[in-house]
């Protein structure tokens, strides 16, 4: 029997509670736009009070739910399941309350990553969490899927940066973890919160750390005949005591289509682009930068580029976190990977992938985090062409084997999501698995909030062809 | 009290250990000595489950066993000029790092990058059942599966026996220089303590003295720019600002909680923000038996003290502030002092993690 939803109807306004087609289609997908399930209704809370209400009417009813900020995940991690609700967190958009001498900020679930960095500028804070879609994916979306970006060695990821969680369960129990205190006592609630992938319950009050602005960037991008120096060069660069706050590669591929895109300037006839950014007290940066200087001299490159002023280094920027979307222009459909290595096996992973790329036929671009060994190959594919898509998910399945084997991570940053929950048990084992169950159950007896991720189950989404995310498409958003 | 500690060699004769006792609590060196003792629970100390597994400098990583002093893995580490950035606590005093995750202590270094929390990237314990879990993983990012070492955390050994861990280390940032800032009063000091906090000068740690209304800002990098940061450190407070000499001398005492001149039967972490160290800061300035130092720019407050009467005041505070603190040192009647929420929650996750209760409560439960 399907469960009436008048019940939670009753609980919004007409306008609030969405059944019309054309609007459930608007969410069918999310970043992971090869999976598509139509939800049964969409309702978009204004107030913290109204999501209680709907979550407590969905474990009281058995219904399932999906919470959904900017639908930006990229492991499907927002994918709506077919007979359950989406709760749309958008309009809980409000930042509560600024801090600036405790440096913090306090925010709702819909609050757009980059909005919380805006608002905090004028005290000459920030928040350091900067995934490639900072401009649109939200806070909310950040904690469930411990979000990471370009700068995770130096600042750790977005679980670092939450002190503090007031969240509706899935029990419908309403908590507050953590506080205003980057330290607290007892075991640490709000970490395990901190990407739990929506299974636990749904944030409504973030306490987020806030970071003073560097007083200055130096940023390097130095170009490479091979892929293997490039690696070479991020060895040398942690080995000689340096702690910068970002170390990018791209390959050949990846730099052709940024170039295409953006045309950003990277230097012709790269095989790889290595960037590296130091930050800091203007004193430090000055001391640092020639000992970066020294240390590259020796690592071959042929051409070297200091961004000399803020536009000049958002240039560098630009060409890095466009390479996702730029790699559309390549080929029709990709999938994004999202493993990760130990850092000194990077080389030997790319080779790996290389040969397996070569093996399958499938074109793979490849940029990645090189200071923290989180690859994300780029597998290219025609979805319109019959058995692209399961030959590219083939390959891909590969991929995140060669990680497990070498000791590393099937997700650095992405999260398990739709897309990788086959492979969680290949990464832990049984008892492992199953405490995390038992966790999950701890949470959410009903197996309401979120079902379908993380864990391998039966709630399977339809696979489908797809291309861009929309977003993508207008250039709105990147992948990382 | 049951004293007698049980001290396994290995997996197997802990894992024995806790298939023939009815109720076990892990302890490590027994340095935060509230949370290492019970009345009903046979003790298991894992202090010769010890040595350091892995070690590789270029991954800012080593894995080792959880019996392992702070001391042993620091050494290792300074040899390949590298460290712990959250700055552990009781070092000198012999703490493990399985103690100081179960603890969920960090030092004023914490300030800079980050707390314990934040550096613990793999846990494997044996669940209340007997079961080994590899939690978390080996490598600095990871975003797969529950995130369960951050869970272990605080944990103070109810929720599993850890075994082992792996971290996050980091390259040592260079020479340590301490600046002490005279301050006018309570408000002035918090005031310039959010100053430091919020400025580009990328301190190592910034703590405050309300006995002597005195902050100190640590700076760790080559002296050459320590210097030019001095400098402006010096142009902003003027001749407030004075070089603290035998700087190293001062934060020892911070970490071994041992800075007051005699010792204190007390010690308690407070998790702080400005409303409860102005609280504390106010209530102490009237009171010669109890030290107070606020550390991490205010963000945790360390209280010692003598008497028992003074830790039920310091419960009426925290409560009236909603916060929270915890007993490390001292033997109370209770652990827990001041506000711990009581969820059902919190129920359910020791319920999961211990299902059949072979490890003390959770004291707030």
């Amino acid at each position: 029997m399907v469960t009436s939803l008048d019940g939670l109807a009753s609980i919004f306004p007409k306008s609030r509670f969405v059944r019309d087609a054309a609007y459930q289609a608007a969410f069918e997908s999310d970043g992971l736009t090869a999976f598509r399930a139509k939800p049964r209704a969409v309702v978009i809370p204004e107030t913290a009070d109204e999501v209680i209400a709907a979550v407590r009417w969905c474990h009281e009813h058995s219904v399932p739910f999906v919470a959904r900020g900017s639908g930006t995940s990229l492991s499907g991690g927002s994918l709506p399941v077919a007979d359950g609700i989406v709760i749309a967190l958008n309009r809980m958009n409000r930042i509560l309350e600024i801090d600036p001498d405790e440096r913090i900020a306090v925010v709702e679930p819909g609050v757009v990553n980059q909005h919380v960095s805006d608002a905090t500028a004028q005290h000459g804070l920030y928040y350091a969490p900067d995934p490639s879609s900072q401009s649109v994916c939200t806070i909310g979306g950040n904690v469930a899927f411990n979000s990471g970006g370009a700068h995770c060695l130096k600042y750790g990821m977005t679980s670092n940066h939450v002190v503090g969680c007031k969240a509706v369960l899935a029990t419908g129990e309403v908590v507050t973890m953590g506080g205003r205190s980057v330290e607290t006592v007892g075991p640490d609630y709000t970490g395990l919160f901190c990407g739990s992938e929506g299974l636990f319950g749904i944030g409504l009050e973030i306490t987020l750390r806030l970071l003073p602005k560097p007083e200055m960037f130096h940023t390097v991008l130095v170009g490479y005949r091979s892929l293997q120096a490039a690696g070479d060069a991020v060895s040398a660069v942690i080995d000689s005591g340096l702690l910068p706050g970002a170390l990018e590669i791209m390959d050949a591929l990846a730099i052709e289509a940024a170039e295409a895109a953006v045309a950003c300037g990277y230097p012709p006839g790269a095989a790889a682009v290595l960037i590296v950014e130091l930050e800091g007290p203007a004193e430090k940066i000055d001391f640092e930068r020639q000992q970066l200087e020294a240390v590259l001299a020796k690592t071959g490159h042929f051409a070297e580029r200091v961004a000399v002023n803020e536009a000049d280094r958002l240039s560098i920027w630009r060409g890095r976190k466009s390479a996702f979307s730029a790699v559309g222009r390549l080929s029709p459909d990709f999938l994004v990977q999202d493993g990760v290595v130990p850092r000194k096996r990077l080389g030997e992973a790319l080779v790996r992938i290389e040969q397996l790329s070569k093996e399958s036929g499938i074109r793979v671009a490849n940029v990645f985090h090189a200071g923290d060994g989180n690859l994300h190959p780029l597998i290219m594919f025609d979805g319109k062409q019959d058995g692209a898509l399961e030959r590219a998910e083939e390959l891909a399945a590969k991929l995140l084997r060669l990680c497990i084997e070498m000791g590393g991570s099937i997700t650095g940053e992405h999260g398990v999501g739709v897309e990788k929950r086959d492979f969680l048990p290949e990464m832990f084992d049984a008892s492992t698995m199953a405490m995390m169950e038992r966790l999950r159950l701890a949470f959410d007896p009903r197996l309401v909030a979120n079902p379908g991720k993380m864990f391998p189950g039966t709630e399977a989404p339809t696979l489908s062809q797809s291309g861009l995310h929309p977003l993508e498409k207008a250039g709105v958003i990147s992948r990382e | 009290m049951n004293e007698t500690v049980a001290t396994p060699g290995n997996l197997a004769e802990l894992r024995a250990l806790l298939q023939s006792e009815s109720l076990v609590l892990p302890v490590g060196n027994q340095t935060k000595r509230p949370l290492a003792t019970d009345e009903q629970a046979q003790l298991v100390s894992l202090r010769r489950m010890s040595g350091i597994l892995e070690y590789e400098p270029s991954e800012f990583t080593f894995t080792a066993l959880a019996g392992t002093t702070i001391a042993e893995v620091s050494e290792t580490l300074q040899q390949r000029q590298q460290y712990l950035p959250f700055d552990p606590m009781l070092v000198e005093a012999g703490a493990t790092i399985g103690g100081s995750v179960g603890a969920g202590l960090s030092g004023p270094g914490r300030f800079r990058y980050g707390g314990l929390r934040d550096f613990l990237l793999g846990v494997k314990f044996l669940s209340g059942d007997g079961e080994v879990i590899n939690s978390g993983g080996k490598v600095v990012k990871n975003a797969a599966g529950f995130d369960i070492p951050k869970l272990l955390v605080g944990s103070m050994g109810r929720l599993g026996v850890m075994v082992e861990m792996t971290f996050k280390v980091f390259p040592l940032p260079g020479r340590l220089q301490t600046l002490a800032v005279k301050c006018a009063s309570v408000p002035d000091a918090i005031k310039r303590m959010a100053v430091a906090a919020a400025s580009q000068w990328e301190l190592d740690a910034v703590d405050y003295r309300p006995g002597s209304n005195t902050l100190f800002l640590r700076l760790a990098g080559p002296d050459k720019v320590n210097q030019m940061v001095s400098r402006k450190i010096r142009e902003r407070w003027g001749t407030d600002v004075t070089e603290l000499p035998e700087s190293d001398v001062f934060w020892r005492a911070v970490n071994e909680l041992a800075w007051p001149e005699r010792d204190r039967a007390f010690a308690v972490k407070i998790p702080a923000h400005r409303g409860v160290v102005e609280a504390l800061a106010g209530w102490v300035g009237q009171n010669s038996r109890i030290d107070l130092h606020i550390s991490a720019a205010g963000t945790v407050a360390w209280l010692l003290c003598d008497a028992q009467s003074d830790l039920d005041e310091l419960d009426r505070i925290l409560s009236e502030h909603q916060a929270a603190g915890l007993l490390v040192r001292g033997e109370s009647k209770r652990l827990g002092i001041g506000c711990w929420p009581r969820t059902e929650i919190s129920l359910a996750l020791k319920q999961a993690m211990d299902p059949v209760s072979k490890f003390p409560h959770l004291f707030h439960n």
